[in-house]
């Protein structure tokens, strides 16, 4: 399985009279995009702004950031626009640099179901958190229909999000490429280790969860290519605690793979991901998934793993269980995670552990309180989400300043460990 | 050298070259310039720093007299007019290793001195201050001795220049519990590869969290009957009265309440509701029961299966709550429902 990733830069963008990329400047056909979420019955309409790295821009209510993508010869976006033909090989097109960033206040939905707060700062303090703040963004703020059912709702915005990332894409259809990277598995030096990537990722019923081609992840591990990740198979679809979400837009370019990729040949042998889920509810079941996946590890001859995590409380649990499975099996681990070590980092920072989870990368404190200072414009809404008002700082006006904790900064500790933030000892 | 910084070295007995175990119960004394390890500690630290004086204390007086000795070591430290206080090292040696632990937070929190120490990760000196004083690794034994003071003497003459120690894996102290946020040069990503290549290849690495050794409790005996138990209900699941009067947070909890629950049947949602942060709480508002039992267990009180239920939930959010506030949460809810008179506990977690 070979894919071509061919890369256009875009390092400014502006809203133009058509849709073009010409020496990294996209310029956005507003009305085309605004005209893409009509005729879906559950979206009332979608405002649509663009922000960029610098400016005194926050953006709020943040649902899921996609990378713009298409696929001359293939499904874009597998299952929810187009054909749920497998992805993975052949050419796909991305426009580095941009995110579609889908926003919106769901009826309803910030009291009951649990869609918290995600914040995106562009600049200031909170910009380097944030992954998202040095990029060119495209946001979508949908209106919903009253009464609308809350999955519902989400489901009309992934797709109306990645609708306008195709078509931003397709801008590319008869340009050359910035950059082609190859991705494939190919033959390797048989003495190098061979690595396996496990990746838990979050589901926990009808409206939190990730897809693997349209349908929610499982407890039973699937083997998947590396490719078919980074073509956009995996979608994300957790509206939790906004630190530690992992955006669409990180899948596509999953950073673990990046990484393992790169190694490939030279000091490991990358032998694929074994996809699973965290949040698993009952205790059987985690212990179920955990020996899957070790079984499968060990069907993969790995001497290695990767394991990260996605969402946080339980997900641990998950995390570990799977890490104390796979070293029962004789294969070394190290895994991702973020931290809860209080506001001023003196508390343990794990939910839980095992002893055998002695090689650990943490990507942050989630709960380090940042101070966010007044910004001139707002973008996905006017005011901070119900059901949030733990956070004190919340009780401004989202164009005011205010203390938050870094939790509420959307992927700002997400433990695919995409950024460079980190937590340390001292 | 006119800013040369004056050094104390705290020492036991036996290194302190008064005696063994059999001094073991000397009182503090003070001795001008350096003595025993204090002639090393003063050949790795150079011409920055000049070891002024020895205070020297017996292990047993100082573990039998501990606020005593500590104060009169204060005092003697004090004296000198120091810019920095060096303990040990300690090894393995666990009243020495204690002792060194207490100078040194002591000197930082009622000096407000630098202060550095060194003992075997396993002396229990670590446990009871790392959290409070900086404390260098060390072997068990002396024979480490010239290793530790040359890693131990660039880190007390960083602190005794007032400069903020770096991170704990950098300057080489045992990690004091203190986390910080940082930007690294590398993602995350590329660390854990890094960190697995490590382990593949047997390199040493540094896990960027360590385990600790949490407290293992032993469950209580079991009760022979329930027939005359008092049975509390307590619960992390955030059930609270309807309007949530207590305003209790639906996560990083500050308080737990008590509810009387004497007059009840049952737990209607009318009356009862949910303010858990951290789960999808709907199920238990439609039906608290679901959280807290309440009434299958006046009907076991009723059979005459359980003696009696207490007449009082108590209750609290458990999500995202710091070790700390739940330890002191579980302390608090012990006392109280020892005087309650409970005998068991049915505790509802979610």
């Amino acid at each position: 399985m070979r894919l071509e990733m061919a890369s256009f830069r875009v390092t400014q963008i502006s809203f133009g009279e058509t849709t073009a990329l010409r020496n990294g400047v996209l310029t956005v056909d507003r009305a085309a995009v605004t005209a893409m979420v009509l005729g879906d019955s559950n979206l009332t309409g979608v405002s649509v702004e663009l922000a960029g790295s610098g400016e005194s821009t926050r953006i709020i209510h943040v649902i899921d950031a996609i990378e713009p993508r298409y696929k001359p010869a293939g499904s874009t976006f597998p299952w929810f626009i187009s054909p749920p033909d497998q992805v993975g090989s052949g050419v796909t097109h991305r426009l580095e640099g941009v995110a579609v960033i889908a926003t919106g206040d769901i009826p309803g939905a910030a009291d009951s179901q649990g869609l918290k707060e995600a914040i995106i700062d562009m600049s200031g303090p909170g910009a380097p958190y944030s992954p998202f703040s040095d990029m060119c963004n495209v946001v979508l703020q949908f209106s919903f229909a009253p009464g609308v059912h809350i999955p519902d709702a989400t489901a009309s915005c992934r797709k109306a999000t990645m609708r306008v990332a195709k078509y931003l894409a397709e801008a590319t259809r008869d340009l050359q490429p910035d950059a082609v990277v190859n991705y494939e598995l190919g033959k390797v030096d048989a003495s190098l280790p061979r690595v396996v990537y496990i990746m838990p990722t979050m589901s926990e019923g009808e409206l939190h969860t990730t897809f693997l081609y349209g349908m929610s992840v499982t407890s039973t591990p699937a083997l998947v290519h590396p490719n078919e990740v980074l073509d956009s198979a995996l979608i994300s679809a957790d509206y939790w605690i906004a630190c530690h979400r992992s955006p669409t837009h990180h899948y596509q370019n999953e950073p673990v793979i990046q990484a393992l990729y790169r190694r490939h040949g030279q000091d490991i042998n990358f032998v694929g991901v074994i996809l699973g889920r965290s949040l698993i509810p009952s205790a059987i079941e985690k212990h179920r998934q955990a020996a899957q996946m070790a079984k499968l590890a060990k069907m993969l001859d790995a001497q290695g793993a990767v394991i990260t995590m996605s969402n946080g409380g339980h997900a641990y649990a998950d995390q570990m269980l799977i890490c104390q499975h796979v070293e029962q099996a004789g294969i070394a681990t190290v895994l991702g995670v973020d931290e809860y070590s209080d506001t001023d980092g003196s508390d343990f920072p794990l939910v839980t552990y095992v002893p055998q989870a002695t090689a650990i990368v943490s990507v942050g404190n989630q709960e380090e309180i940042i101070q966010m200072p007044a910004v001139s414009r707002v973008l996905g809404g006017d005011r901070f989400l119900a059901g949030n008002d733990y956070e004190i700082g919340f009780q401004k006006q989202p164009n005011e300043a205010f203390p938050v904790g870094l939790r509420q900064l959307y992927a700002a500790t997400c433990q695919l460990g995409y950024t460079t933030h980190r937590g340390r000892a001292y | 050298m006119a800013t040369q910084l004056r050094v104390i070295h705290y020492l036991n007995q036996f290194f302190g070259g008064i005696g063994g175990e059999d001094k073991a119960d000397a009182r503090p004394t003070v001795k001008t310039g350096p003595v025993g390890p204090g002639v090393l500690l003063q050949k790795c630290l150079g011409e920055s720093a000049d070891v002024v004086a020895t205070v020297i204390c017996g292990d047993s007086y100082f573990n039998e007299h501990t606020d005593d000795a500590l104060a009169e070591v204060l005092k003697l430290i004090a004296a000198q007019k120091p810019d920095l206080v060096v303990a040990g090292p300690a090894f393995a040696a666990g009243r020495y290793g204690v002792a060194c632990g207490a100078v040194c937070s002591a000197v930082k929190e009622r000096l407000n001195l630098p202060a550095v120490t060194a003992m075997f990760p396993e002396n229990p000196g670590v446990d009871l201050y790392r959290r409070r004083t900086y404390i260098l690794p060390a072997g068990n034994t002396a024979m480490d001795m010239g290793g530790v003071m040359a890693r131990l003497a660039p880190f007390a003459l960083k602190l005794g220049r007032g400069e903020p120690a770096g991170p704990a894996d950098v300057d080489g102290y045992l990690p004091t519990g203190m986390r910080r946020n940082e930007f690294d040069a590398k993602s995350g990503a590329e660390r854990m590869v890094e960190m697995l290549l490590d382990r593949l290849q047997q390199r040493p690495f540094t896990s960027e969290v360590q385990l600790p050794q949490y407290d293992q409790v032993s469950p209580a005996a079991a009760l022979s009957g329930l027939e005359n138990a008092t049975i509390a209900l307590v619960t992390t699941s955030g059930v609270v009265p309807q309007g949530n009067p207590d305003r209790i947070e639906s996560w990083r909890a500050t308080k737990w309440m008590k509810y009387p629950i004497g007059h009840l049947q049952e737990m209607s949602p009318a009356e009862w509701t949910c303010v858990h942060g951290g789960y999808d709480n709907g199920y238990v508002r439609q039906d608290p029961q679901r959280a807290v039992p309440l009434d299958i267990l006046r009907e076991l009180e009723q059979q005459g299966k359980v003696g009696r239920v207490l007449p009082y939930l108590y209750t609290t959010v458990g999500n995202v709550q710091p070790v700390e506030r739940a330890r002191r949460f579980g302390r608090e809810m012990a006392l109280a429902l020892k005087q309650d008179g409970v005998h068991a506990v049915l505790l509802t977690a979610t």
